[in-house]
């Protein structure tokens, strides 16, 4: 198990690298100039000649690259062209709210969508699973944003229930910061309980149909052990895989959210830098986003074990 | 305990009900300590740069006027009026200027300000900026004569000394300490110590997210009452806090449910909406507002002929263009001034076209004149901005109905701003049209726009060169008085709707929407100002 994730780390790395190449290929290849964009629109091309120069933008892009990349293995992302402050650190201030609002879509997901499916599983063919699963469509079929102005319109203009934007650091209490979190991760969480919610359902009524949950019946254990302790755990392994595809998935679910609720996140960083061709946040985002994921997808193969001891690395 | 529906129906019901309540009830206590002294403003965009002269983008320059101030600033009926300066002369050969600074200026860390502070900054502000550089080509010596004296001296007479130190088209001329001025204007400061009505608070400045500004108790405001950029800046609020909210419907939702009080641009679109709230009130601080330009290459065929450029003042009809993107009539206007509407330099002079167009036949022939021969005509085309979104596909689909053969070259605006630079052809990556705006109030001045200049490709985008429109631009300058001004600027126009340096595409104003608990905004074109402003 220990060499299996040290060699699963190491091609972290490698993906990394490879992602940065890429990234690095990919923007600087691409139409933009940001010297062009800090120089304004009564700019001369003199003036812009200039301030490519200062910025190291005039330099033959492997220069550029060995400059940037030579930082990255110092820990060094760089400067942000624009506001002048070291990336790190701008990517530092916007995690806390990316990672609140992922931790809460992910938690409000699970526990709704895995009682969903069970549920459905449970009641399957009757009302109740029509409707769960109906639900489950509607959720899928429904864009982030639109499901976001719905709920600021009835939550926020009519009811004056929660506030409409913005984002408290949970340093200012859990009530502000979860107060400012309960529509946006419903708005964000809805499409990733349609998804879970279906694949639990499904799996469920699998495992529930196989003959040790028949034996489980027969000899009179009660309905809620034999769903969650029986059925629940043996149908876990593709719910997990879904779930790590979720988080995957929640990257680009997260920027439109981040947007609509006015969250200073780490989507919006990018968004943000993306516009303004800022080369040296867009290169950090992207190589912390490809690590995030890789670390996902090995954190989901290692809890395969965990569900299911016939798998071994 | 069985598991039922019921339960767990109910169980969820209840936690989600407690949840809200609780929330709901500490976010109102909240808004309700917030109303004080603080105002919260939704501006038209990220501020990412904090140096008005390193960027000229127009957020850094309200940012500029949040914390610094300027020597000269223009009233409201756009006249310049001394702002840190008290008093100054003018000598008998009008080639120095000697300004004195007014008593009681300090920076925002208590300093005095000096005329060293002054030197430093003209200098600094005049390498980036377009008016600044043109006046330096007249200036023999800035020197600070003691603390609070200091002279511009000239190589020649120039009427514009104290209009281009009052314009308010970026960048202004916003006076730093000297430490600060002292950095290379290509690179950005590190400090911002201002000069100005507000103090940049970093440490709860939270970058994309909120930047914050505090009432600067070091400050005299002028005795006179505020009038446009001049006068009293009298702060009445203890904060202002600009909110980054990039989607416009959040703000729209936010300033109706009072979590901000000011949005600069409300959607168009669903103005009706604000319109109809009793709590907000919908206003135009910008009369002038902006215009549209389409710029065209002189470089390159077809519009290397003159023929093809007038083609195009005939085949634009600015109504169809200003339609398209602000969509009601109360916010719009066609414009065929070469100096835009509603300003002082305003005229008719040589607008026999604008009554003439849409004239698609008259397009077609003078393209013909022109000698077109077919080949694609680039349309630089900017998806991410509404109006350059519309403005290029109208553009591209008019040239066609004419039998130009329009391309569009598709990017965001940042693929627009690199490549409008290149002056490589336009099958090498470079173009033929491309569309922009820009102040109204900036248009007025023939030598502060850029595009007012023909000075060929040492100059703005387009390139064009046209020697007796220079040799007007420098009478402009030199000349004294408005009148004498107003007189050269009809000539100008005259001499330019003949060559079509560029084509006006319209003129809209923006209006802002603020809740009718602010009172005192002051109407400024270009800046938004945050003194003078109560909120009861």
């Amino acid at each position: 198990m220990l060499g299996y994730i040290i060699r699963r780390l190491g091609s972290t790395v490698l993906v990394m690298g490879i992602v940065g190449v890429f990234v690095f290929l990919l923007l600087h290849l691409s139409p933009g100039d940001p010297a062009a964009i800090v120089a304004g629109d009564n700019a001369t091309p003199d003036q812009i000649a200039q301030i490519r120069e200062r910025l190291g933008l005039d330099d033959p892009l492997p220069v550029q690259f060995i400059r940037w990349s030579g930082g990255v293995l110092q820990g060094d992302l760089g400067i942000s062209i624009f506001s002048n402050e070291p990336v790190a650190k701008l990517i530092g201030e916007r995690l806390e709210p990316t990672i609140s609002l992922s931790l809460t879509t992910i938690v409000f997901a699970v526990v709704i969508a895995v009682s969903f499916g069970v549920l459905a599983a449970w009641r399957a063919g009757t009302l109740i699973d029509r409707a769960l699963m109906g639900f489950s469509v509607l959720g899928f079929s429904v864009p982030v944003f639109v499901v976001g102005y719905l709920l600021i319109y009835l939550f926020s203009i009519n009811l004056r229930w929660l506030p409409v934007q913005g984002y408290a650091p949970i340093a200012d209490g859990i009530g502000p910061w979860i107060q400012r979190l309960i529509l946006p991760t419903i708005a964000l969480g809805l499409a990733y309980v349609a998804l879970i919610a279906r694949i639990t359902r499904t799996s469920m009524l699998e495992v529930l149909s196989e003959d040790y949950i028949r034996t489980a019946k027969a000899k009179g254990v009660a309905t809620r052990p034999m769903l969650l302790k029986h059925a629940l755990k043996n149908a876990g392994v593709p719910i997990v895989t879904v779930i790590g595809i979720g988080i995957a998935l929640l990257i680009g679910g997260v920027v439109i959210t981040e947007t609509v609720f006015n969250i200073p996140g780490v989507g919006r960083l990018v968004v943000d830098a993306i516009a303004k061709r800022d080369y040296p946040i867009i290169q950090g985002v992207i190589l912390l986003f490809s690590g995030v994921y890789v670390l996902v997808n090995l954190l989901v193969d290692l809890s395969y074990s965990f569900l299911d001891p016939r798998i071994r690395y | 305990m069985r598991t039922t529906r019921r339960t767990f129906v109910h169980g969820s019901m209840a936690t989600a009900a407690a949840t809200t309540a609780l929330t709901s009830l500490s976010w109102r206590q909240g808004m309700a300590q917030e109303s004080g002294g603080t105002l919260r403003a939704v501006m038209q965009g990220d501020l990412r740069a904090f140096d008005p002269i390193w960027t000229t983008a127009n957020i850094t320059a309200y940012h500029g006027a949040m914390i610094y101030d300027t020597l000269f600033a223009l009233d409201a009926d756009m006249m310049p009026q001394p702002q840190m300066v008290d008093t100054w002369t003018v000598s008998d050969d009008q080639l120095t200027y000697e300004f004195t600074l007014r008593d009681g200026l300090e920076f925002s860390d208590g300093t005095p300000v000096t005329s060293k502070d002054v030197v430093a900054s003209i200098r600094r502000w005049a390498v980036r900026d377009g008016a600044g550089q043109h006046m330096m080509l007249r200036v023999k010596d800035i020197v600070a004569r003691d603390d609070k004296t200091f002279a511009i001296e000239l190589n020649e007479p120039y009427g514009l000394v104290i209009d281009i130190m009052a314009k308010t088209s970026t960048p202004l001329l916003y006076i730093m300490r000297e430490q600060e001025a002292m950095t290379d204007p290509m690179e950005q400061v590190t400090e911002y110590i201002g000069s100005g009505p507000f103090i940049f608070n970093r440490e709860e400045t939270r970058q994309g997210a909120q930047y914050v500004y505090d009432k600067n108790p070091n400050y005299v405001p002028r005795s006179e009452p505020a009038s446009g950029m001049a006068g009293g800046k009298v702060v009445k609020v203890d904060r202002v806090i600009f909110e980054n909210i990039d989607d416009s419907q959040t703000a729209m939702a936010a300033l109706q449910a009072g979590e901000i009080d000011f949005m600069e641009l409300p959607p168009i679109d669903l103005l009706s909406v604000l319109e109809a709230d009793p709590n907000i009130a919908i206003d135009v601080l910008n009369q002038t507002g902006n215009y549209g330009l389409m710029r065209l290459n002189f470089l390159y065929p077809p519009f290397d002929n003159v023929k093809a450029r007038q083609a195009m003042l005939y085949l634009i009809d600015q109504e169809e263009f200003m339609q398209a993107t602000f969509g009601d009539p109360r916010y719009y206007r066609k414009c065929p001034s070469n100096f835009a509407c509603g300003t002082p330099m305003e005229n008719d002079a040589n607008t026999e076209w604008f009554g003439a167009a849409p004239d698609p036949e008259r397009a077609k022939q003078l393209f013909e004149e022109a000698g077109y021969d077919g080949r694609p005509v680039t349309v630089l085309h900017a998806t991410n901005i509404d109006f350059m979104n519309n403005a290029a596909q109208i553009v591209a689909q008019r040239l066609r109905d004419i039998g130009v053969n329009a391309e569009l070259a598709t990017s965001d605006w940042g693929g627009v701003v690199t490549r409008r630079a290149v002056q490589d052809p336009p099958e090498d990556g470079g173009w033929n049209i491309f569309i922009t705006w820009a102040g109204a109030a900036s248009a007025n001045n023939p030598i502060a726009l850029a595009a007012h200049a023909a000075n060929g490709t040492k100059g703005w985008f387009g390139w064009p060169t046209d020697e007796k429109h220079e040799a007007l631009r420098d009478e402009w300058a030199a000349a004294q008085g408005l009148e004498a001004q107003q007189e050269i600027a009809r000539q100008i126009q005259e001499n330019a709707w003949n060559f079509v340096p560029h084509v006006w595409l319209g003129q809209w104003v923006s209006p802002v929407a603020y809740r009718t608990n602010l009172e005192g905004i002051l109407k400024i074109p270009e800046i938004i100002p945050f003194w003078n402003i109560e909120k009861t």
